[in-house]
């Protein structure tokens, strides 16, 4: 029907993943934008990029450390987007996330890692990625169990339980973690056929195109792309529907045919094997991981990434993870900026001079300085903006970003006519 | 509702702002309470010759974190300002910022001003190699980079891209040539110092013990400090009867609980714990109220002032008791009495961990002077000059060191054996601590055969 926008003929048409036009050019547009980025802003000493000219506007973001927090972004998405299906689907709260990324992240390196002192199989990626998944959903299948008896805060608490289950198994298992507080290194993400070979794909060296944190990029976009579509499949089967009536009312779910068990089970399953890879990938980017990695703050900021971005939406766990991931970065070169500023002088200065402390003597909310002066650091101001975040959002926008996106978009839909 | 959209362009608005001032650095900050004065003469390598002519440097090659046009160098920080460490890297950080500024206040390093560039990485090694990238292509080299692990971590990109750094840790495998390339390790280990103090304690203040409790946290400090204390135990003839190494969990209590009756009931003469401050006042409080009594002892990190401070349960106790190590003079030495001056005239309140931080500005800058002489002020140029070092003088306030050469034969021996000073903390005479004895090398570590790492970080 050419013309009329968001009349569905047929239901196919109207559970179709991108069912507008609107909704197909902009995730194009996006994707592209993002493929494009890593190949541009060659021509700086040593640069091995494609095209020295920058996409307008968005020069910066195709620096090296702005491409690493954007593989990161990717990482955490595959984690929000299998918490999404856990608790934003299926209505089970977990704090048990940090957990299976563990999981995954130790069976990475059991299998993957070059062999050594540490146990290590020297497996290729091919091999340990999804095994890491599959491990981390069977420990995710014989936890689900609890979920039939015990919901809401309970299960909080006892997926809460697992995570310090996990640290202490982590810690104590020298041979493959390492220890406490040394860690071990982890296989790194390079495409080979077989354990020897010269990788096919090497995400830790620069390429003739590409540097080395642009091809880390690319692969991990991939995967999330592949891991949202997979998700947002889920979402749209029976199975997906299974989860929301679970959700919804899990006893009236039952009464009308929903096997609760079945389905709980299998909610479980699925959103630890996304925590198993994206556990196996976050060690395997970083390359080195202490046991101390997957502990209680993991979690809280995989919950703080559904809250943000929206729960129960795919794009909103990935909308949450770019906006925690890089909202530090942006703190921070916030308050240099405002830093500077207050060198100059004149009217940013006389705002921002009480917010910044710029020595141990001058007060302010948040100390640049090192040493011992007073005011938060800008790290702890980050922790302090997302506990201020989730409650702003819980109160205001419980649909979060995701929630903001569909405002901005029912106004303009019906612009001029906005009542 | 509308207000709330207008909040988050408002937000996006105010972000794209602070990104695109990324490159725009801060100029150095004036507000800071720079020494006015000449730096002191104990900083040794300070070089404050007359301005330098233009066409000399010109003739410097420079890629990274050097500026001659704007007359800037900059150093890279990878500190732990606000986690585990917090309290004394930030000390530590205090320190080199304050000798930075003396040298700048004189005229910088050949008439070129050194900034720092921090970054507070809270101890997490993502954050670790994460603000390494941030950082890694405006600076010329790293002035410290806090943890084992965390130096471990980005030490394969350190080596790829040619970046020198000084890691902030006495881990014993940075002896190891395959790891430190690229690293300018500086005092004595870990395991050495470990020898080195119960050296100390088993021919000066206790020399009829015959027993010995270790315990430490799990890792690359405490476990290499824990085997150092028991290869000294061996080599000294001590019995070793409660082994607790890796055996204090910081988070949980109960282990805590475990280590000091495992201490107790041992009936030790001495104990050698390698801990955090924290843990080490719970197990040394619940050891002192079951009447436990012998010489306490510990590397650098597991003492701090405040067990000896004014209001401290424990103060007269631990003074009694403790007998501690470290890599540096003290605030109350002599040595370090005009930089401690200084010090106290930026603001700054007496404490012994500035000068860790002061070392670690003067290797760096015997490294950036000597890459000035070379003309090669690039990051492989201040590579190959830190390597190139075959003396750097702290002026007492540290054991010399060298990095020309094997590195097996520069091992650092000497320290600082120190006992607590309640009065002079009180008084601000010193940093709570008096020594004992300085520049200091026992016995037991001249003699000790050292192979290699006593602990080996995981693979």
């Amino acid at each position: 029907m050419r013309g009329r926008p968001n009349l569905f003929t047929s239901y196919e048409s109207d559970q179709a993943m991108l069912n507008t036009t609107t909704k197909k050019v902009i995730l194009f547009t996006l994707l592209a934008f993002l493929v494009l980025l890593p190949f541009t802003g060659g021509g700086g000493p040593g640069n091995v990029r494609l095209f020295d000219w920058t996409i307008p506007g968005f020069g910066w973001l195709a620096a090296e450390s702005w491409l690493q927090l954007m593989g990161t972004v990717c990482i955490f998405g595959i984690a929000a987007l299998g918490l999404n299906l856990l608790t934003g689907l299926a209505g089970q709260v977990s704090l048990g996330h940090a957990f299976f990324m563990g999981i995954g992240a130790y069976t990475a390196a059991w299998l993957g890692a070059a062999e050594g002192p540490l146990l290590g199989m020297g497996m290729p990626i091919w091999i340990w990625l999804p095994a890491a998944g599959l491990v981390a959903a069977g420990v995710g299948v014989l936890v689900g169990p609890t979920a039939v008896r015990v919901r809401g805060l309970y299960l909080a608490i006892v997926t809460l339980g697992l995570v310090f289950i996990g640290e202490y198994f982590f810690r104590n298992w020298r041979t493959l973690t390492g220890g406490s507080q040394a860690g071990r290194d982890f296989p790194r993400l390079q495409v080979r056929f077989w354990k020897e070979e010269a990788a096919l794909i090497d995400t830790t060296a620069d390429g003739s195109w590409l540097t080395t944190n642009g091809k880390g990029f690319l692969f991990l976009l991939f995967l999330l792309v592949v891991f949202a579509l997979l998700a947002k499949n889920i979402q749209r089967t029976r199975t997906g529907r299974a989860f929301q009536a679970i959700r919804d009312r899990d006893v009236a779910a039952e009464i009308m045919g929903v096997n609760e068990f079945r389905y709980k089970l299998l909610a479980f399953g699925l959103s630890s094997f996304y925590a198993g890879v994206a556990g196996a990938l976050l060690a395997a980017y970083f390359g080195r991981t202490i046991p101390e990695r997957w502990d209680l703050f993991l979690s809280v900021q995989l919950i703080a990434i559904l809250l943000i971005g929206g729960a129960g939406t795919t794009s909103g766990a990935i909308l949450g993870s770019a906006f925690v991931i890089m909202l530090p970065r942006f703190v921070q070169n916030g308050t240099e900026w405002l830093k500077g500023q207050i060198a100059e002088g004149g009217i940013i200065a006389t705002i921002a001079d009480p917010i910044i402390a710029t020595s141990n003597t001058d007060f302010g909310l948040i100390n640049t300085l090192p040493g011992t002066g007073p005011g938060l650091s800008v790290l702890q101001l980050n922790q302090v903006l997302y506990g201020l975040l989730i409650i702003l959002f819980l109160i205001f926008e419980p649909f979060g970003l995701y929630g903001i996106w569909l405002r901005i978009r029912n106004y303009w839909k019906g612009w001029p006519f906005t009542y | 509702m509308k207000w709330l959209a207008l909040m988050l362009v408002f937000g996006l608005v105010a972000a794209a702002c602070g990104s695109s001032s990324e490159t725009t650095e801060a100029p150095a900050d004036t507000e800071a309470p720079a020494a006015t004065e000449a730096p002191a003469a104990t900083e040794a390598p300070a070089a404050t010759e007359a301005p330098t002519d233009t066409e000399a440097m010109m003739d410097i090659a420079t890629d990274f974190g050097v500026d001659l046009d704007a007359g800037v160098i900059r150093v890279g920080m990878l500190s732990d300002l606000t986690g585990p460490f917090g309290p004394l890297v930030s000390a530590i950080l205090a320190g080199t910022q304050a000798y930075w500024d003396g040298v700048n206040a004189a005229g910088g390093v050949n008439g070129l001003q050194v900034e720092l560039v921090v970054r507070d990485t809270v101890y997490v090694i993502d954050n670790h190699i994460a603000f390494y990238e941030e950082i890694k292509d405006d600076v010329v080299a790293l002035g410290h980079s806090t943890g084992s692990p965390h130096t471990v971590a980005i030490n394969p990109q350190l080596q790829a891209d040619g970046m020198l750094a000084i890691p902030l840790t006495w881990y014993s495998g940075w002896s190891d040539p395959a790891i430190n390339a690229n690293l300018l390790s500086h005092g004595t280990p870990y395991c050495v110092e470990a020898h080195n103090t119960l050296g100390y304690i088993t021919t000066e203040a206790l020399p009829d013990s015959t027993t010995i409790a270790i315990a430490s946290v799990p890792g690359d400090y405490g476990q290499d400090s824990a085997q150092g204390a028991k290869l000294a135990a061996e080599a000294a003839g001590l019995e070793v009867v409660y082994d607790g190494e890796g055996a204090i969990i910081p988070t949980d209590e109960t282990t805590l609980t475990a280590v000091a009756d495992g201490i107790v009931d041992s009936g030790a003469d001495i104990v050698w714990v390698a801990t955090t401050p924290s843990t080490m006042s719970s197990i040394y409080g619940q050891a002192l109220a079951q009447g436990f009594e012998a010489v306490w002892s510990g590397p650098s990190p597991s003492f701090s002032p405040a067990f000896v401070a004014p209001d401290s349960a424990i103060k007269d106790a631990f003074t009694r008791d403790f007998i501690g190590g470290t890599y540096t003079s003290l605030w109350s030495d002599d040595a370090t009495s005009a930089l401690g001056e200084q010090l106290a005239e930026a603001g700054l309140p007496p404490s012994d961990y500035y000068f860790e931080g002061v070392v670690e500005a003067q290797i760096m800058h015997a490294a950036l002077l000597k890459a000035y002489e070379n003309g090669d002020m690039t990051r492989a140029g201040v590579l190959a000059a830190g390597k190139s070092l075959d003396n750097v003088d702290f002026g007492g306030i540290a054991p010399s060191e060298a990095y020309a050469g094997d590195a097996a034969d520069r091992l650092q021996r000497q320290g600082t054996v120190y006992k607590p000073d309640p009065d002079g903390l009180a008084a601000g005479t010193s940093g709570g601590t008096v020594s004992l004895a300085t520049n200091y090398t026992s016995d037991l570590a001249a003699n000790f055969d050292f192979t290699g790492a006593c602990y080996t970080l995981g693979g």
